[in-house]
């Protein structure tokens, strides 16, 4: 009886330890599941990898008398027969002050490509402080063969980073961009197909 | 009912004539005992080592001289070394520290009959074992992976790797993944409900205590890689854009997901080799384990420590300073545990009555090589001068001394062990230690002057290198012909031993060998324990 009454007991214990395995495996199977998301989400509350802050629809705080050196950088995908330069290299702008800068697109292939821009602030430190407003970069951009396009960035500088120590000392800062061929070419197609048409 | 009660017992009377010892393909391809199960996983890590090693020798050969002799393409060089990689990690140092010595060794130990899932230990074994045929084919559909074993992308995605290779070896790592998870549920389970009556926690042997905290390693970490190699996939063949720029993905992303596993991983190879270095340093010095329960509490504070290190292996990645600063402390951090174990079984050795048998050879091979790569690893975990090793020679001394041959030196020494105890048969001593002293200088003849190519600056995954490199590289490749012919003549030990070793005693090693599987006959008989035996007095391996 005794025998038993131990078999019994080491039964249960099978069964909530076994309980008790699947759900570490469980739990590491939902954080893996929800790691892209979070990844992203700490991206851009840190700032980390350099993602700037996203401002759509905000104004900017008005100017202070610091200035800063704005590079813009510009690079193309491989993949995508683009050519990418921003209009001017650097400006100075003024702290909290919003500012327009351009970046001009061509298309030298023979046919209608989308393109998306992916982009970072270098130094890292300065990303949770450089607000974009209005930019290409949030939406994908579509070029007939040849064709030509200014595309617009508005941004600002939150002062707050005057405030950082770890930030304030920083004079210049370099928004980057690389644009990539988009694996969704559906807008391309749609493109050449009106133009198929109108040319019939 | 008189009736169907009489057809039940006719029934169990078969079980016991038949199933209990099944025969010839039956006994292995349905084994559901532990023994043969540990065979399995043996055998296994046996073959696979023959093409892990195999491939490493090809690349040693290449790497004699300076140019390119025998190999013209760099990517074939590149899907050797990713076989080589995942081969040895996957296929051979985990399947025979854990699948091996830990199936065979867990039940006998802690003195209970079998495992607590018998049939999902079969299960286990049969998965890893489809995913070496995987890994065998991603070398050779669709160009072979060239990858490395990190699979980062984006080499690992469609634009570099278009065939099927990639595809190939991440089902493999899945297989085995899961085979891994469903053991280490098994593991787990056996270890806290089926430990003899009076075996607790705190007496359980150190090679238990090694094999529960690798299982919780293996569940936190393996359902991680899983994950990762699931979006690798779909970014291969859906157009998902888990790690595509293109679509916002992060290349970067892969790398924490993939260190998030592999860190871990590094300490599921080499925590079961800590616990048969405790067995067999207390056997052949005659003493009781020196701080059993900090020894118990050192693994058990690497394998938590172990989980927020990753990413010292992305230094280079562009973390900001207190990002490094962190990794950086985290990482040092470690070397206090490894430390207390060093010392520990150094103390266990003092005023001991040491007797120099191969296992001990090998277990003294053992803690001198993981003490050189752990000092590397020290210097390594150094942000700044990690910046200049990276992807250098350095870094392949590095890990090759810790994980390669002092993984390997402890599953030679779990193998001279424990060999007298899985096939009843004694190897010859003198062959033994020759084996160790040939394996031994050749081990270091070729690992160590990687040490000096990577501080010149040698990168690592390339088949050529320019002549300044050239001497100390003709060294390394020497040391390997050297290391070949130990392992070569392990395989004869082993052959030698089962055709012609005497019989060994129950317990061969004498006072020292304290442990519950020493009580049973040699060779182990296929049912042991069906008794449980009772532990009255101090844990096992104190006297």
């Amino acid at each position: 009886m005794d025998q038993t009454n131990r078999l019994k007991e080491q039964q249960r214990g099978i069964r909530l330890t076994v309980a008790g395995t699947l759900l570490f495996v469980s739990a590491m199977v939902g954080l893996v599941a929800v790691a892209e998301p979070l990844y992203k989400l700490f991206c851009q509350v840190t700032g980390y990898n350099g993602t700037p802050r996203i401002a759509e629809g905000q104004s900017s705080p008005g100017g202070v008398a610091e200035t800063m050196t704005v590079r813009f950088d510009a690079n193309v995908n491989r993949e995508i027969a683009w050519k990418f330069k921003p209009a001017v290299n650097q400006v100075d702008v003024r702290i909290g002050e919003e500012m327009l800068a351009f970046y001009e697109a061509t298309n030298t292939s023979s046919e209608p490509l989308v393109g998306t821009a992916t982009f970072n602030v270098m130094p890292e430190r300065v990303a949770p402080y450089f607000n974009k407003i209005q930019c290409f970069c949030f939406t994908e951009q579509v070029l007939k063969p040849g064709e030509s396009v200014q595309m617009p960035v508005t941004f600002f500088i939150d002062p707050d980073m005057l405030k950082d120590q770890y930030a304030r000392d920083i004079k210049t800062v370099t928004l980057s961009y690389t644009f990539f061929l988009n694996q969704d070419q559906s807008k391309a197609k749609a493109l050449s197909a009106t133009q198929a048409n109108y040319s019939n | 009912m008189a009736d169907t009660h009489a057809h039940a017992h006719h029934d169990h009377g078969d079980h016991g004539e038949h199933a209990h010892h099944p025969t010839g393909w039956r006994r292995w391809l349905y084994s559901t005992n532990h023994k043969d199960i540990g065979t399995l996983y043996l055998v296994l890590a046996i073959i696979a080592s023959f093409v892990g090693v195999g491939f490493s020798m090809m690349m040693r050969l290449e790497l004699a001289e300076p140019g390119l002799q025998f190999i013209h393409d760099q990517h074939f060089y590149n899907v050797i070394l990713t076989a080589h990689g995942l081969i040895m990690v996957f296929f051979v140092v985990m399947p025979a520290l854990i699948g091996g010595f830990g199936n065979w060794f867990i039940p006998l130990m802690i003195g209970c009959p079998d495992m607590a899932f018998p049939r999902m230990n079969n299960i286990s074994f049969w998965l890893t074992a489809a995913g070496l045929i995987l890994v065998a084919l991603s070398t050779v559909v669709g160009g072979g992976a060239g990858t490395g074993w990190t699979v980062y992308p984006p080499l690992s995605n469609h634009t570099f790797h278009p065939g099927m290779s990639v595809d190939f070896a991440i089902l493999s790592l899945h297989l085995a993944g899961a085979g891994s998870i469903l053991g280490a549920i098994n593991f787990i389970t056996t270890i806290v409900n089926m430990r003899a009556p009076g075996m607790t926690f705190h007496r359980m042997p150190l090679f238990i205590w090694a094999m529960f905290i690798t299982a919780f390693l293996l569940l936190l970490a393996l359902p991680v890689l899983a994950g990762a190699l699931t979006m690798l996939l779909t970014d291969r063949n859906f157009h998902t854009a888990f790690f595509e720029p293109s679509g916002g993905g992060d290349p970067i992303f892969w790398q924490h997901l993939f260190w998030f596993f592999g860190h871990p991983e590094v300490y599921i190879m080499i925590i079961p080799a800590f616990g048969i270095i405790s067995q067999v340093v207390s056997t052949f010095s005659k003493k009781p384990v020196f701080g059993y329960l900090g020894m118990a509490y050192a693994m058990a504070s690497i394998g938590v420590v172990g989980f927020v290190v990753w990413a010292h292996h992305m230094f280079t990645v562009g973390f900001n300073v207190e990002t490094r600063a962190y990794f950086i402390i985290a990482t040092m951090v470690i070397a206090v545990p490894t430390g207390i174990k060093i010392f520990s079984w150094l103390a266990t050795m003092w005023g001991g009555s040491i007797e120099f048998k191969t296992p001990m050879l090998y277990a003294f091979g053992f803690i001198f090589l993981f003490v050189v790569g752990g000092v590397t690893g020290v210097t390594l975990s150094n942000a700044p001068v990690d910046m200049a090793f990276h992807d250098t020679y350095f870094v392949i001394a590095h890990f090759h001394y810790v994980l390669s041959i002092a993984a390997m030196f402890a599953i030679f020494t779990g193998m001279y062990y424990w060999l007298p105890k899985m096939c009843g048969k004694m190897y010859n001593e003198k062959l033994g230690q020759w084996q160790f002293w040939i394996t031994f200088v050749g081990v270091n003849i070729l690992f160590f002057p990687q040490h000096f190519l990577g501080m010149a600056g040698m990168p690592r995954r390339i088949a050529d290198y320019p002549d300044a490199f050239a001497g100390w590289n003709m060294v390394s490749s020497s040391g390997a012909v050297v290391s070949l012919v130990g392992a070569l003549l392990f395989f004869y030990i082993l052959w030698d031993t089962l055709r012609n070793g005497a019989k060994a005693p129950a317990n061969p090693w004498g006072i020292g060998a304290t442990t519950l599987e020493w009580t049973v006959d040699s060779p182990a008989p296929f049912h042991t324990h069906e008794i449980l035996p009772e532990i009255k007095a101090e844990p096992a391996g104190h006297h």
